[in-house]
């Protein structure tokens, strides 16, 4: 493989490397072209940092949500009560 | 079991799985209290799934009593393969997907901000660093909102959400390899959209 064939493959790969993805042998694949690659090394870095990021935005959610989330439940009353399981 | 990741639980504590499985046996005999309780449970992080999907809290509200009522009306069908949170979560993927389809096009008007998000300070943060991560935070939500909707739904389901690759793809409905291909694609639209000078300020 030539370093630009590694290069365009690594970082098509780089979701792919974080999430656990890769087969041993691609994983050392992509480890051995990161180490003299800088541009990937980054993305690597950039990467592993977006999955962090993107798990954090759930923790600043204090989002409640809205008291009508039955109103439809309620309103459709017995008439809209569940099927009988053998329905 | 409610999934977790990074300690994280969506669903009711073990303890409580009792209390969960006699509420849904009431609701399952058409008691709309027990319903209530049961599905009350997880209505914030069903809500916040919904918002993160459509952008619009109005529209993520009403979606979200339609979730509901589709799973008051289907209860009985619930024959306990998957936990309830997941079914209950396929149905608002589901609906959220139906409510797309009838706009023909994704969230253009995105109106989730700082005010939706309650963006909160921690207190060990200095207020330059605040506003920082307050910046890729709303930075993300955009990138987010600008991804196609399948897309959209599987980084919000693996990343967001923190559901396993094979919850997320069930509650997707599609295999695990499809939505490994979906999730990728998204992170590294993502990633481009959002630039690796911003993402190394938030890893360093």
């Amino acid at each position: 493989m030539s370093y630009a064939e590694d290069h365009q493959w690594s970082q098509h790969h780089l979701s792919h490397y974080v999430e656990g993805d890769l087969t041993p042998r691609a994983r050392r694949r992509l480890d051995r072209h990161a180490r003299d690659c800088v541009d990937c090394g980054r993305g690597l870095r950039a990467m592993r940092a977006l999955v962090r990021a993107v798990h954090g935005l759930d923790a600043l959610a204090g989002v409640r949500a809205p008291a009508t989330i039955f109103d439809r439940v309620r309103s459709a009353g017995a008439g809209g009560s569940p099927a009988p399981r053998n329905a | 079991m409610p999934p977790s990741r990074g300690g994280r639980s969506l669903g009711p504590a073990a303890g409580d799985a009792v209390t969960e499985t006699i509420l849904l046996a009431r609701a399952q005999a058409g008691d709309v209290g027990a319903f209530e309780q049961l599905s009350g449970a997880y209505a914030d992080r069903l809500f916040m799934l919904l918002l993160r999907l459509l952008g619009d809290p109005d529209e993520a509200g009403e979606v979200a009593q339609e979730v509901m009522l589709r799973a008051w009306r289907g209860i009985t069908r619930f024959q306990g393969r998957s936990s309830y949170f997941t079914w209950l979560y396929r149905i608002a993927v589901n609906e959220a997907n139906r409510a797309l389809a009838k706009r023909d096009r994704g969230p253009a008007n995105v109106s989730i901000g700082p005010q939706e998000l309650e963006l909160p300070a921690s207190p060990a943060d200095d207020p330059a660093r605040q506003a920082e991560n307050n910046e890729l935070r709303l930075a993300l939500t955009g990138a987010l909102a600008g991804l196609a909707p399948p897309l959209r739904t599987a980084i919000v389901l693996r990343d967001v959400e923190g559901f396993s690759t094979q919850e997320a793809a069930e509650i997707a409905g599609i295999s695990q390899a499809a939505f490994k291909s979906r999730l990728h694609q998204a992170r590294l639209q993502v990633r481009a959209a959002i630039g690796d000078d911003a993402l190394a300020t938030a890893g360093a």
